[in-house]
């Protein structure tokens, strides 16, 4: 027990000695929760805000109901644009042409022709035309069902078949973008966080040779395994929970209801996210130390365990692209994890045996790829790098 | 086709147009009585949350009969639970809050964002022990005329309901209310009530003052006027309505003189109801429309609720001066279907809470008018003669004067609540502010200004310091201007409608 402690005590030292390369495993969980708040700040106004947009009208003053309309949905007209923005929209000119006819053809009953008239392919005024589209469109749906009314027919009979959809989802579970990107992230951190700990204190301290002092040592592999894999999957926990932590907080600045979206991390989901993440840190950290020892070199060593960080991002995004979804993919490691996170952030109560399955099956993995790590260890093949 | 009589009464009650209300989901109160689950609900798309409590149909006798109240909650979008629910009361008396969900859930979304929206059907509507009379009241509405029914369809109604209807009156409902709050483990509520619903509300604060954070009342209906007094605000929403028309360029120009003109259609109904071929506005077969004064007129008034049937009413009432009465059916064809109204309630509370108390003199004071006349009140007399009858509590037409944060709202051309409704209640609350809007009808929260202030009064509660300027913005009345809409048309409006007939 003793040199277990000795040993870790020697790993987290050095782990914790270069401050700045410790920053740079921790850049992710302090990144993400930023990314995220831009990210739907600039997703939320462009859903909800209806920017002020300018149409050159010709031909204003024969529908004032019309032009009406469209300015309470901040539809305004060119002559007023702001002078800071009037460059701007004389570039998209956008056009709007009311008939000169359009007082006679409405009392005659004759159907009136507009012409908008815009750079269709323009990105940025997919939007203006579309609620342009709309607004004219139920401003003409209004007046035909009043020109209907009183012509005695009953407007109901224009919905002939009404669609009353339901919804089976939760409630909470309309913020899928976040819960989405948070979950891939939080697997990322898992498995990225430990990361240049791992390498360095497996192929790095092969390189400084401190690594055959240290089997020279009457120590078990075992022991000097399990101490590296401590501190490699405790840097990857810490950083999950300054991710999660910091992802509540940054929450707080987004306004999601506007979007009819609700997003919240309670003390609950916290610890369930935990329980579900902390084997998958172990798990990292005894493949990346596994990986780290094969390679002949500290920089083979970081190419190849960059590669596993493919893993926790691509299962997330193949189950999603999987309807049917086998019921063993629930079980194994990763994707039974990624799953039940699903859950979670969309409300669902959890499905404990399925966690305790998967977590199982992530320990008993690990245990399996620490005492195969031990086993190599003592051979010298390993050690040198000889194989 | 239904009800041409239901519907005529519900000229004279006060129709919630607008949904509201509502609370949150709490975990604490799971006694046997409670039952709360997903749910879908007509005209929402996402699951909301059913609920009934059982409570005693007396509450006087706890061990006796046991009824159903059905309620459901509107889960905030927001599901952080830190805000107080709103409690929607609905209107009527009569209509049923949780069929009002759907409309509730758009119009209210803005205060949905943060709270949980609660509505309880009252005891009498809904899935809470309905009290409605079916098919002996349903009658043709554009063969029969609403002066049609008689003592044996109010009789058969009656027939038709079940249990104590003594037990049926605002204040029991307002003990059910009160014990959904506690069973869904509030400690307090904020209330919302509209037209009855206001009436409901100051019960509300009389009784349990302490359940109550604060309180809105739109378009108030206060104890001291009884329900059915409604010729002069009736007459003066569509006098005003004239006036509009008038003061508006092209209204004036089109229907220079709208007031003779309806001066002259009723003259000529009251001398005899008049008949002509239609064809059914839904069916599309001929048939025969029958148009008296009474329906003329409360078709007329029906339209008085809200801004956007106000605008037919110029053309209608012109159309009918030239002889045509489809646009009548036109309007009568929306009200088909009834109006969610559950009549056997709403007698039940108008007869025995509201009518005794209209003394000969307000009566006389009200029918003085030039508009309907008399016309609600002996549609309720009828109904009333024959209604059992039973004794309010004392209490209950006691003046509120509860000390809680109240804004009271009311639409200047209202013509069932006045704002002078308001400012009774205004003046009788010690923490109280009444707004009028000036371009509204019944309803201010209707309008997406006056949602906005109902939910800033909510984060603030203080009614004295609102922003209330965008009832400015509200654009005045405009109206139809011709069967096409737009402008006047240049061709003869007798013919345009013969030929369309053919």
């Amino acid at each position: 027990m003793m040199q277990l402690k000795a040993l870790m005590v020697k790993e987290f030292k050095e782990a914790f000695r270069d401050r700045r390369a410790l920053m740079v495993a921790m850049s992710m969980a302090l990144l993400m929760p930023v990314m995220i708040m831009v990210m739907l700040k600039v997703a939320i106004k462009e859903a909800v805000d209806n920017p002020a947009v300018y149409v050159k009208y010709t031909g204003e003053q024969h529908a004032p109901k019309l032009i009406k309309a469209l300015q309470d949905e901040n539809i305004l007209s060119f002559a007023d644009v702001p002078e800071d923005e009037e460059r701007n929209w004389n570039e998209r000119n956008i056009e709007l042409t009311i008939p000169d006819t359009f007082v006679a053809d409405m009392a005659a009953g004759k159907p009136i022709e507009l012409i908008l008239r815009a750079d269709y392919n323009e990105k940025s005024l997919s939007s203006p035309i579309r609620r342009i589209k709309d607004i004219v469109r139920e401003h003409s749906l209004t007046i035909g069902y009043k020109r209907l009314l009183v012509r005695g027919i009953d407007i109901k009979l224009l919905q002939p078949i009404k669609l009353l959809e339901q919804d089976t989802s939760l409630p909470s579970s309309n913020a899928v973008m976040i819960s989405l990107i948070l979950g891939v992230y939080l697997m990322m951190a898992a498995f990225m966080s430990g990361l240049p700990v791992a390498i360095d204190s497996s192929a790095g301290e092969r390189e400084r040779n401190v690594l055959e002092m240290l089997l020279c040592q009457p120590v078990s592999t075992l022991k000097i395994v399990l101490a590296k894999l401590s501190c490699a999957s405790s840097i990857a926990i810490i950083s999950i929970i300054l991710m999660l932590v910091l992802t509540s907080v940054a929450m707080n600045f987004v306004d999601l209801t506007k979007i009819g979206a609700t997003f919240s991390i309670d003390a609950s989901t916290f610890a369930i996210l935990l329980l579900l993440l902390v084997p998958i840190c172990f798990l990292a950290a005894s493949l990346q130390l596994l990986f780290a020892f094969q390679a002949k070199s500290f920089k083979e060593a970081q190419s190849t365990v960059t590669m596993l960080i493919m893993a926790p991002s691509f299962i997330p995004f193949a189950l999603m692209m999987m309807d049917d979804k086998p019921a063993w993919v629930e079980w194994l490691p990763i994707s039974g994890q990624s799953l039940l996170m699903e859950d979670v952030f969309k409300g669902l109560p959890i499905d404990w045996s399925a966690l305790l399955f998967s977590s199982v099956a992530t320990i008993g993995l690990t245990v399996a790829l620490v005492l195969i790590l031990a086993k190599r260890l003592t051979s010298e093949k390993v050690v040198m790098s000889l194989s | 086709m239904k009800i041409t009589w239901k519907n005529l009464f519900t000229t004279s009650l006060f129709i919630t147009v607008a949904g509201l209300s509502h609370t949150s989901l709490a975990e604490s109160a799971l006694n046997q009585q409670l039952t709360l689950e997903s749910c879908h609900v007509k005209g929402i798309r996402q699951q909301v949350q059913c609920g009934t409590l059982v409570v005693p149909e007396n509450y006087a006798e706890a061990d006796g009969t046991k009824i159903n109240i059905n309620f459901v909650v509107l889960p905030a979008i927001d599901n952080s639970k830190e805000k107080q629910p709103l409690m929607f009361l609905a209107g009527g008396p009569g209509q049923a809050a949780a069929e009002l969900s759907g409309q509730i859930y758009t119009g209210f979304n803005e205060i949905r964002k943060t709270r949980d929206l609660l509505l309880i059907d009252q005891r009498g509507t809904g899935k809470s022990h309905p009290l409605q009379c079916e098919e002996s009241l349903e009658l043709d509405p554009y063969s029969s005329m609403p002066e049609d029914f008689s003592r044996t369809d109010i009789e058969q109604c009656l027939a038709q309901l079940k249990g104590d209807l003594s037990q049926y009156n605002s204040e029991n409902a307002i003990r059910d209310f009160d014990a959904v709050r506690q069973a869904l483990g509030h400690d307090q509520v904020h209330i919302y009530g509209g037209s009855y619903g206001t009436r409901a509300g100051l019960v509300y604060m009389r009784m349990f003052p302490a359940s109550i954070k604060s309180v809105v009342l739109d378009s108030v209906g206060p104890i001291e006027v009884p329900i059915g007094l409604f010729g002069k605000s009736a007459e003066q929403s569509f006098v005003q309505l004239l006036n509009n028309c008038q003061n508006d360029e092209k209204c004036a120009k089109q229907y220079p003189n709208l007031a003779n003109e309806f001066a002259e259609v009723t003259a000529k109904l009251s001398l005899a109801p008049v008949s002509v071929e239609i064809a059914h506005p839904r069916l599309g077969t001929d048939i025969e429309f029958n148009i008296s004064k009474e329906k003329f007129i409360s078709t007329i008034q029906m339209q008085l609720y809200s801004m956007q049937t106000r605008s037919l009413v110029p053309l209608l009432i012109h159309q009918a001066y030239l002889g045509d009465y489809k646009p009548l059916a036109g309007l009568i064809a929306q009200s088909e279907g009834g109006m969610g109204i559950y009549i056997g309630l709403h007698f039940n509370i108008v007869c025995n809470e509201d009518f005794p108390k209209i003394t000969a003199s307000m009566k006389a004071a009200d029918v003085d008018n030039n508009f309907a006349k008399g016309m609600s009140l002996d549609m309720i007399g009828k109904a009333c003669a024959v209604w059992p009858k039973y004794q309010p509590s004392a209490d209950f037409y006691q003046t509120v004067t509860a000390d809680i944060p109240t804004l009271i709202m009311s639409g200047a051309l209202d013509p069932v609540t006045p704002a002078s409704n308001g400012d009774k209640s205004d003046k009788n609350l010690p923490n109280s502010h009444h707004i009028i809007s000036k371009n509204n009808a019944h309803i201010v929260a209707s309008t997406t200004c006056g949602i906005s202030i109902v939910n800033e009064f909510l984060t603030l509660q203080s009614p004295k310091d609102l922003d209330e300027s965008c009832l400015a913005e509200i654009p005045d009345e405009s109206f139809m201007l011709g069967l096409n809409g737009g402008a006047a048309p240049v061709v003869n409006m007798v013919t345009t409608p013969a030929k369309v007939k053919e």
